[in-house]
């Protein structure tokens, strides 16, 4: 193994490399700006991803905030014959409602928020932003293995975009985001429908790119000296990430053409009325969507592993069975679609998917067990990131394990479709996805702009979110056990303490954000420089500079330990943020 | 000991659903409450476990400055081989204990009581084997027309659900099940009711006496669609009232109306189970026109050509033919300022039922040839008065 640090300049000299942050403007403004639009820069496309995610998180998070205030009180007729407990209706229309049009604006918002939360920010916002900038620097390359790709795979997201928030602009769409047939061939508002279908189809085109990319990235553009279990945990989960976008997404395409071809030229594929099957559709959206749920829950995972190992200081426990989990995942999240079908679909397969998807839940539960264990004699720290690991790990446990009754044949034939559904996948997606990725943005964040966050600020955001994110969705467990229906724009008066209940929490869990997005302007225009390398992390994108060179590297980095060797690596006494490790450094033994 | 769990759980029981499950399937070791216990209690244990072992290594492990981390295995074969067969095992459990509570929810014996039920853009209708409907309704929520369906207790019951549209899904929370209600086949929905405990213990049985004065007990399971199908999908409600299975015959052969109901009462309780969520009688808005003062005004339709006052004086039987063809073809003509919403009633109101809701509309319209003219109590009374002022003048 050699002892040298090649990330340092072998001549001693930094003088003759004129290359400076990735950020610094090279040009006139205008020039900047077109600088960036036409950047191939992995890094440059991976913050423009990560503005374009954070909008479209904005986007939804308000309508979700409308759908809470619409069911802070149910929708009655008084005895005046005036209807009362529509926010949303008086808001888009004034005082004379009908109890349907409450229903319609409910309705509307509703697929909104599912639409773009799922479209638009939460299959992208892991793997196109951080995974954009970082998996390169983690495998210690200088680009993405397709960077013209990458920068198309922007424009084909944001152009993809534009449709669903023209579609918004049109009146809305009231199909929820399913899109279930019969009823989203057959609701009025043919334009805005087609229009959000289209959107969902063009953004699968943005994500089979990024996919693509990445997976010929991390074969192919390894630094010399990394085996794949060499790589950090991080990139396994974006690899088989993108398996799943690349084999998964093309499905959701044909089957939202079909559903455009059976609203626009009237051909009988899912619509009974014209000699469809409407199940038929749920097969097709499920077998994309549920391996999906995967695409959005694995980086989340890949995240933890690499922040709860730098920040405690430790090898994490079980790198190869994490590691295979997350392939297993992968494999196995094909075969369990049919979980979201056991009220539609024959005894048969109901048994087949409900023993298949028990199956997906060992190497989830495993992850987690090697987390707990991976704490075991770590030198444990608090700083935000890590605090949001703790969130992550007590959130997913309960979105996990809820998921026990929903696998389960006879409980979900009561569960199916209640509120208990819509607090398990927010437990999995917000408590799970949303939290690692807040995780993950205070861990990089310093490497990615250059700045520290105040620690104290990010404390107090994750403190409100979690509290908040508990009182939002931990009473809609109770909801749905004892009755409440989802998708329901109004309900009988025993749900009101519960619904009340909720609907506070969602405002203390806007406040978190609102702190958040506070401490992060903050530190983008007023925090203390950050140094290379603030956690002592040993994976290869604290070996660069902060922020990032625009090439990455100064030279190609050769790999001389794994990415956890902290007890090898790093000598006793010695920091490792005091980058670059002495000289003396004994080589890691990797794995 | 056990009575402590047994309290503990039924205390779990409690707050997770309110009560206990209500029907046969429901109920009992295969039924579904008895699975959710048990993972209930598996998921507190290794929650509590997990978390800790979390807490207890924040705590103890914590960075101290100066202080490296002591080096640690970083893996255990026996340890990681124990924490996926068990939890494997565990699981299995769950699928052959859930599977079969599913099968029991899905078989019905040949004897079921069998109702057919329908789910239609957004009101359920069952018909009885004697060929009647729900006849009473009720206020739930924000809906003041939710049918009341007369269900036996302690009767295999075999519901037969169809939808005339889009998916629906027929629940009822206190029976634990729910099952989808397709457009193109028949779904069945099973269920058998627990006996009505009249010793007062169950605080949900009431009595009540119907219009012959019998009376009898009962008990009301709400019923939901949890299949989301548009505007006034929150308010597709029902309510399942079980009743003793010796008042159920009673019940059934019960007709809502004879041959000498009045046209217009027949058309009422038409409205009440299939038109009420949309059309009021009241002026008030909803997703279709009212029918307060429609019947024999003129009116403007977007695809038509319009109903004016002269085609109603040339033939009076115009109207009529408009609602005739609303029900079987809501699309014909569809009224200015609002949208093709409604779904066809072909086939599923009988002649007197149609007549019935003809009748109705034309009692609701001051327009109706039938109603009195305004003032014309009162010109009565004051002709009453004369006549005998006039009779005591002699």
């Amino acid at each position: 193994m050699t002892t040298v640090d090649r990330n340092l300049d072998q001549l001693g000299d930094h003088g003759h490399h004129d290359e400076g942050s990735y950020l610094n403007p090279k040009y006139g403004p205008i020039a900047t700006v077109w600088d960036w639009m036409t950047t191939v820069d992995h890094k440059k496309i991976g913050v423009m991803y990560l503005f374009a995610v954070l909008f479209m998180f904005f986007l939804g998070g308000v309508a979700a905030l409308a759908l809470r205030i619409e069911l802070l009180e149910p929708t009655r007729i008084d005895e005046t014959g005036n209807l009362t407990g529509a926010a949303l209706a008086f808001f888009a229309e004034g005082e004379t409602v009908s109890q349907a049009a409450a229903g319609q604006a409910y309705n509307r918002v509703m697929t909104m928020h599912g639409a773009i939360m799922v479209f638009m920010f939460i299959i992208p916002a892991i793997p196109a932003s951080l995974g954009n900038f970082f998996l390169p620097l983690m495998l210690g390359a200088k680009d993405v293995a397709f960077p013209r790709l990458n920068l198309a795979s922007w424009y084909v997201y944001v152009f993809g975009s534009l449709f669903g928030v023209f579609s918004i602009l049109m009146g809305g769409v009231d199909t929820g985001w399913t899109f279930y047939t019969p009823y989203s061939t057959t609701t009025t508002g043919q334009p805005q429908v087609i229009a959000m279908v289209l959107a969902a189809f063009i953004l699968g085109f943005s994500s089979i790119f990024t996919g693509l990319n990445f997976i010929v990235t991390t074969h192919k553009l390894r630094a010399p000296g990394m085996g794949w279990f060499d790589m950090p945990l991080f990139i396994w989960a974006v690899y088989s990430t993108s398996i799943i976008q690349v084999l998964a997404t093309p499905v959701i395409g044909v089957t939202l053409l079909l559903l455009i071809f059976e609203r626009v030229l009237q051909i009988g594929i899912f619509d009974p009325g014209l000699g469809g099957d409407p199940v038929l559709f749920q097969h097709f959206f499920w077998f994309y969507s549920h391996p999906v749920v995967y695409v959005m829950i694995l980086p989340a995972m890949g995240i933890i592993s690499d922040v709860l190992a730098i920040h405690c200081r430790k090898r994490i426990f079980g790198y190869r069975a994490i590691a295979f989990s997350s392939l297993a995942i992968a494999a196995i999240s094909f075969l369990v679609w049919g979980h979201h079908m056991f009220t539609s679909q024959g005894e048969l397969a109901a048994m087949v998917f409900s023993f298949l998807t028990f199956f997906v839940a060992i190497p989830t539960a495993v992850k987690v067990f090697n987390w707990i264990a991976s704490l075991y004699k770590g030198s444990i720290t608090f700083t935000t990131p890590m605090l949001y690991v703790f969130a992550f790990l007590f959130l997913f446990s309960i979105g996990g394990l809820t998921g026990l009754p929903l696998g389960t044949l006879s409980t979900d034939l009561h569960l199916h479709d209640s509120y208990f559904v819509v607090a398990h996948f927010h437990y999995v997606m917000f408590g799970g996805t949303v939290i690692a990725f807040l995780a993950g943005l205070h861990h990089w964040w310093p490497k990615m702009f250059g700045r520290m966050y105040s620690e104290k600020g990010g404390a107090l955001g994750c403190a409100l979110v979690f509290i908040g994110f508990n009182m939002t969705f931990f009473t809609q467990f109770f909801l749905g056990t004892q009755g409440m229906p989802r998708r329901y724009a109004s309900y009988v008066d025993e749900f009101t303490l519960l619904h009340q209940i909720s609907t506070y929490g969602s405002l203390i869990l806007a406040l978190g954000f609102v702190v958040h997005l506070v401490v992060f302007l903050h530190s983008l225009f007023l925090g203390e420089k950050a140094p290379q390398n603030p956690w002592g992390g040993l994976t290869l994108e604290w070996e660069t500079e902060t922020p990032p060179i625009e090439h990455n590297f100064h030279h190609e980095p050769v790999l001389t330990h794994g990415p956890y060797d902290f007890d090898e690596v790093v000598p006793p006494g010695w920091d490792p943020k005091d980058y670059p490790l002495p000289e003396q450094t004994p080589g890691g033994h990797k794995h | 000991m056990t009575a402590t769990l047994a309290g503990i759980n039924d205390f779990v029981i409690k707050l997770f659903f309110g009560q206990k499950a209500d029907s046969l399937v429901g109920s009992g070791l295969g039924g579904s409450d008895a699975v959710f216990l048990f993972i209930w209690w598996v998921s507190v244990f290794f929650f509590v476990l997990l978390m800790g072992i979390m807490g207890y290594c924040m705590v103890k492990y914590r960075r101290r400055e100066g202080v490296p981390a002591e080096p640690s295995p970083s893996h255990n074969t026996p340890l990681e081989i124990a924490w996926s067969v068990i939890p494997s095992l565990l699981l299995a459990v769950m699928f052959f204990w859930g599977f079969n509570g599913y099968m029991r929810a899905q078989m019905a014996p040949s004897y079921a009581e069998q109702i057919d039920l329908v789910g239609q853009k957004w009101a359920w209708s069952m018909t009885y084997s004697t060929g009647i409907g729900a006849s009473e309704f009720t206020t739930l929520g924000g809906n003041n027309n939710v049918p009341i369906f007369v269900v036996p207790a302690e009767t295999p019951v075999r519901l037969r659900m169809n939808s005339s549209d889009v998916i629906h899904a027929f629940w009822v929370p206190d029976f634990r099940t729910k099952l989808d209600v397709m457009p193109n086949r028949y779904t069945p929905y099973v269920f058998t009711a627990n006996a009505l405990d009249r010793s007062g213990a169950d605080e949900r049985v009431m009595t009540a006496t119907d219009k012959n004065d019998n009376e009898f007990a009962y008990r009301d399971h709400i019923v939901y669609c949890a299949e989301y199908c548009g505007d006034s999908h929150s308010e597709m409600v029902a309510v399942l009232r079980v009743v003793e299975p010796s008042y159920y015959q009673t019940w059934l052969n019960t007709p809502p109306y004879d041959a000498v109901t009045p046209p217009a009462e027949v058309g009422a309780l038409v409205w009440q189970a299939k038109c009420a969520v949309c059309h009021t009688v009241d002026g008030g808005v909803g997703t279709g026109p009212t029918w307060k003062d429609a019947w024999g005004y003129p009116r403007e339709f977007t695809n038509a050509d319009s109903l004016t006052q002269e085609t109603l004086d040339a033939r009076p039987d115009e109207w009529d033919n408009y609602i005739r063809e609303s029900i079987i073809l809501p699309g014909a003509k569809v009224k200015a300022g609002f949208a093709n919403a409604m779904p066809s009633f072909d086939g599923q109101l009988s002649d007197v039922e149609m007549r019935g809701v003809i009748a109705y509309m034309r009692s609701l319209s001051d327009r109706d040839p039938g109603t009195p003219i305004p003032g014309y109590e009162e010109l009565e009374a004051e002709a009453a008065e004369l006549e005998a002022a006039a009779n005591g003048g002699e």
